[in-house]
């Protein structure tokens, strides 16, 4: 058995499960496909409603 | 005192460009040379992003090579960028209170985007200010606490049920407090579930069994959350049950109280009969419609999206398509007309459904909020905006789809455990965006319709999200509480006459007694720093971590120069 | 996205593929290719030297194309890691030519070119899928014409034109406009070479090129070679010298685009491609109209769609904001066709199903908010897990337990699962995670999952 989750893709929803995950304690292995990770949120120069920054 | 080692102050003023966000509206080099002009100040450098690894590296590098003991970033807001650069101290092993950030983007580049002189020379201030208070500010060391390993849920409905089924499998003992008699929520006035057409009543039971007879589950129906002291972690709730007051210990709380759909009294002669809101007819057709009923009309948007209600309730017209099929199919040579402004069918299975219904014969009609539908006798008329002329349409049943509105005790809720509402009344999440199943206040978080109208498929994967969030305070068995807080500073001052603790709104001040006799005292980790009691104290004797009336007056100094 | 490169419960393995995966529930082996980059992860500081010596030039894929980036390349400036990485499709070194700059200017000694694939295994209790999608390629609608006219140009593509660390530095600076800049570069260069060739020879002769070529028609200076060539030369000179005046005249009136024009639906809500609705884009494109109106207080922009879907919180007060101070005009219509007019215009063809005309208008640039299409390589992924996937190609789930795929402990956030924003998928990331944690803690709770009813 083993607690270890494997979270597929490092965009916005990868990363937040991730952040989730290794908060509660649990290891987790992150896969991105790209040399970096962010997705396409990083892509993005502000975000509705609050017009925020993206990173 | 701080002011005698003014000669040791090194400050390193790292100013950001937020790419062009900053650097295209304010003079950039005119700050970093002004910058350095400043006393203390030892570096000054300015970054394409302060934020950035290379940022941060740059921050970490200077702090150790220049000797900094103080760190000023000019940036964005210390809502979202404050830990990170706190925690980049930390590392380079700088006490991370040694930390000032002054917001040049939303204080000075968005609201003067076309007065770059004006802006620039406010930056100025606001640095200088920033400047003049990291001096003097002191290293703090953050406050520890444990964690009772109990959630609350506030509601139980859908989302609050799946959220206290997550938690209780997770091993956490969870209690839900439902103000009505029974478990179940909205979920038990709805009839079928769309687009899947599940049987809501199914899924209650199923729900309402699975959360009744788990083991780490207590239950109180007919019952009210009274009061709520503490902070995350510790936390004590004054429940009001049939069986009497019961005061219970909580690590966390998650909202879930969920919303209520509006009586549109006054409006399209409503009268709950022959002219119904979307959820009455729910009941009709769980009942089955009568056989006389043919001609159905329904109209979108009623009460909502207009200056009273500005916002869009998100599910109504998805609800009323659902219940549109379900008519056709219950009266099969039945006419039903939808009357909207724009059909929300956001997503793949609304869309689908929709597009469904039109090939089931629904028909719709575009109607403009400048010319509304109007009730004569048994008929709608309206002015159909696509084809630029008024129809005649008779009905048997008329059903408004009216929105969701949120608790009308929501203000209340909000206050007992000191989390905001927005405008509309629905609680308001740490941030829209990036947070939106957390509040600001630690420890307490949100899901369902008491954040926004929800559907049920929503509400259960918020459910899950927000038992996700309450979860990682649970597991961690302890918190770090923010030491920017009250602290009792000239303890002789301090006559005891207990004002302050009367105005705290976090109980986190009490009276005991010394041998200097009645002094007050404050709970480190209730505190959430808010100042009421040092702005109160006619002795100053309470003061605020980082917020001292030294450093105060040292910026409004800075800033009269 | 920086906490996660910190945070010492997360390992990432980023420039990675999933392989294969075995095993069920509680006890699955992943195989995960880490590609070669080519640079050493624990030595690259991320400095980005290499990269400003590299002579290989790159369309840059984060900037969708609109800019360039060098062989050797951080994926973007804020990027996580910061690792640099070699492009082996195009560095020239490892397609067999003479370089190897990057390796001699590199301090930290972090490039490899001997550098492998590596496979790792890694044992884990459950797997979240957050696979993401794909921007919708409109090149596959004829009649907008994308790929064609250079100011038609995807929602995303526009994003990176707005971003403050864009290929434009933020300014909406219209993609053709771009190219006649780039081509008068170009030109001039030519010019000064040139020029210089033609200077030669005026020292030569102490004569100027313009006396001379006079004297050469009236056949003064016989068949001599040497003042051939500067004759051939000055002839060579003359149209570019006035090719370079005609680009000089039309770059000193480009201006910033203005009117804008935004098509919603475009690949979504389209039987021809797909028929669910995105979501995200009308907000998106109010956004993108707001923020080029902070930019430029002079742009209009219309948005043309058939419903206007703002359906999240706050998003109708947004889009009536929009319109009130930022110029937004809302079309209800479908965009029938996009031309080019003069001035490189794109004039875009609709009917006003309000006015129920057929209309013609004139922009500066036109943006397409594209579908969100599944991501491609989803139905490998798909088959590498053994999950399901909907008759669209998103990963399936049902309405109940939004985040379960058909296999257990294998779950799915984000838009894998359907189109959403990204509030939505932050929600339903921790809804995953939520499920992903009652496995990892199910063997501790076993004994009391026994005494449930």
């Amino acid at each position: 058995m083993s607690k270890d989750v494997l979270v597929i893709g490092g965009g916005i929803a990868g990363i937040q499960a991730s952040l989730d995950l290794a908060d509660m304690g649990i290891k987790v292995h992150l896969v991105e496909r790209l040399p970096s990770i962010g997705g396409k949120m990083a892509q993005l120069d502000k975000t509705f409603p609050t017009n925020d920054c993206a990173i | 005192m701080p002011a005698n080692k003014s000669d040791d102050i090194r400050i390193g003023v790292f100013i950001c460009h937020c790419g062009s966000n900053i650097a295209g509206y304010l003079d950039m080099e005119a700050l970093g040379s002004y910058a350095e002009s400043l006393p203390h100040v030892a570096f000054v450098q300015r970054n394409l992003y302060t934020c950035s690894e290379g940022g941060i590296n740059e921050i970490k590098k200077a702090i150790g090579e220049k000797n900094l003991n103080r760190v000023v970033v000019a940036s964005c807001t210390p809502r979202t960028h404050e830990p990170l650069f706190r925690s980049s101290c930390a590392e380079a092993g700088l006490n991370p209170y040694l930390f000032e950030m002054v917001n040049i983007r939303d204080q000075c580049s968005w609201v003067h985007m076309q007065e770059r002189e004006d802006g620039t020379s406010k930056a100025k201030d606001l640095i200088r200010m920033g400047v003049a208070k990291a001096a003097l500010l002191e290293p703090q060391n953050p406050i520890m606490s444990e964690v009772t390993p109990r959630a609350m849920i506030i509601g139980g409905g859908i989302a609050g049920m799946t959220a206290a089924l997550a938690l209780a499998n997770r091993g956490y003992e969870v209690v839900v407090v439902e103000r009505s008699d029974r478990l179940g929520g909205m979920l038990l006035n709805l009839n079928k579930l769309g687009p899947s057409m599940a049987d809501a009543a199914e899924l209650a039971e199923k729900t309402v069994k699975a959360v009744s007879c788990h083991p780490k589950i207590t239950v109180f129906t007919g019952s009210s959350v009274t009061g709520v002291q503490g902070f995350i972690g510790k936390y004590s709730a004054d429940i009001e049950t049939p069986a009497g007051a019961k005061k219970i210990d909580l690590g966390v709380i998650i909202v879930a109280t969920g919303a209520r759909n509006l009586v549109p009294a006054g409006l399209f002669q409503y009268e709950g009969e022959k002219i119904v809101t979307q959820l009455e007819l729910e009941t009709r057709l769980k009942k089955g419609l009568a056989s006389s009923l043919k001609d159905f009309v329904m109209i979108q948007c009623v009460g909502a999206r207009n200056e009273e209600r500005p916002y869009c309730s998100r599910i109504c017209c998805q609800t009323a398509v659902k219940n549109a099929l379900l008519i056709r199919e219950q009266a099969p040579g039945s006419k039903v007309t939808i009357l909207y402004r724009d059909m929300q069918m956001y997503g793949v299975e609304n869309e689908e459904m929709f597009r469904d219904s039109k090939a089931r014969g629904i028909r719709y009609v575009n109607y403009d909020p400048e010319k509304p539908p109007r009730v004569e006798g048994s008929s709608v008329v309206v002015y159909n905006a696509l084809l630029g002329r008024e129809m005649k349409l008779p009905f048997d049943l008329l059903a408004l789809s009216t929105p969701l509105l949120s608790q009308e005790d929501s203000d209340e809720t909000g206050k007992l455990l000191r989390v905001p509402v927005d405008e509309n009344g629905f609680f308001l999440e740490g941030h829209v965006k990036l947070k939106p199943l957390d509040f600001a206040t630690d420890g307490v978080f949100l899901c369902g319709s008491a954040r926004f109208p929800a559907n049920v498929r929503e509400a259960v994967a918020q459910g899950l999200g927000a038992a996700s969030r309450a979860s990682i305070p649970l597991s961690k068995g302890s918190v770090v509480v923010e030491p920017i807080i009250s602290v009792l500073a000239n303890e002789d001052a301090c006559r005891g006459c207990g004002l302050c603790v009367a105005l705290c709104p976090y109980g986190a001040l009490e009276i005991h007694k010394t041998e200097k006799g009645r002094k007050v005292r404050v709970i480190d980790v209730a505190c959430k720093g808010c100042g009421v009691c040092a702005a109160t104290c006619y002795q100053h004797a309470l003061t605020i971590n980082s917020f001292t009336d030294d450093q105060i007056e040292a910026q409004i100094g800075a800033f009269l120069g | 996205m920086l906490d996660v490169g910190r945070h010492p419960n997360i390992r990432l393995l980023a420039y990675s593929e999933l392989e294969k995966i075995e095993g069920e529930a509680g006890n699955f082996k992943a195989t995960v290719r880490r590609k070669a980059r080519y640079v050493e992860e624990d030595k690259c500081t991320g400095c980005g030297a290499c990269k400003e010596k590299c002579p290989t030039v790159v369309p840059d894929s984060f900037n969708e194309g609109l800019g360039t980036r060098k062989a050797i390349y951080s994926y973007f400036a804020q990027g996580i890691p910061s690792t640099h990485t070699i492009d082996p499709d195009h560095c020239r070194q490892l397609n067999g030519k003479k370089c190897g700059v990057c390796a001699k200017t590199c301090q930290a000694k972090a490039i490899n070119f001997e550098q492998k694939d590596r496979i790792v295994e890694i044992q884990v209790g459950s797997i979240i899928v957050a696979a993401g999608y794909d921007v919708f390629d409109p090149k596959s609608i004829p009649e907008y014409r994308y790929g064609e006219i250079p100011n038609v140009v995807t929602a995303i593509e526009f994003e990176r034109l707005l971003s403050a660390s864009g290929p434009t530095s933020g300014h909406l600076d219209r993609p053709s406009d771009r190219a006649l800049e780039a081509e008068l570069e170009e030109v001039e260069k030519k010019v000064e070479r040139s020029r210089k060739a033609l200077d030669k020879y005026e020292e030569k002769y102490g004569e100027k090129s313009i006396d001379f070529i006079t004297k050469f028609r009236a056949g003064q200076y016989g068949d001599d070679s040497d003042k051939a060539k500067w004759a051939e030369k000055y002839e060579e000179f003359l149209p570019l010298e006035k090719s370079y005046e005609d680009l000089k005249q039309k770059v000193s009136g480009i201006t910033v685009a203005k009117r804008l024009a935004f098509v919603q639906c475009v690949g979504s809500r389209d039987f021809r491609f797909y028929p669910f609705c995105s979501g995200y884009c009308c907000m998106h494109s109010i956004k993108e109209a707001i923020i080029a109106h902070e930019h430029e207080r002079e742009t209009a922009s219309t948005i043309f769609g058939m419903d206007i879907r703002a359906v999240g919180k706050g998003f109708e007060e947004y889009k009536i904001r929009g319109g009130n101070h930022s110029n937004i005009t809302y079309v209800r219509g479908r965009v029938a066709e996009i031309t080019e007019g003069p001035g490189r215009n794109p004039v875009v063809t609709y009917e006003d199903t309000k006015e129920r005309k057929v209309k013609s208008q004139e922009f500066d640039m036109v943006i397409l908010a594209t579908a969100c299409a599944p991501t491609r390589g989803i139905a490998e992924l798909a088959k590498t897990l053994g999950v399901e996937l909907d008759k669209y190609n998103f990963i399936k789930t049902s309405p109940l337990s939004p985040v379960d795929t058909t296999v257990p402990g294998i779950f799915v956030c984000g838009c894998a699962q359907a189109p959403m924003d990204v509030p939505e998928s932050v929600a339903q990331a921790s809804s995953a995670a939520a499920r992903a944690a009652e496995i990892a803690f199910q063997s501790d709770l076993e004994k009391e999952r026994a005494v449930a009813c």
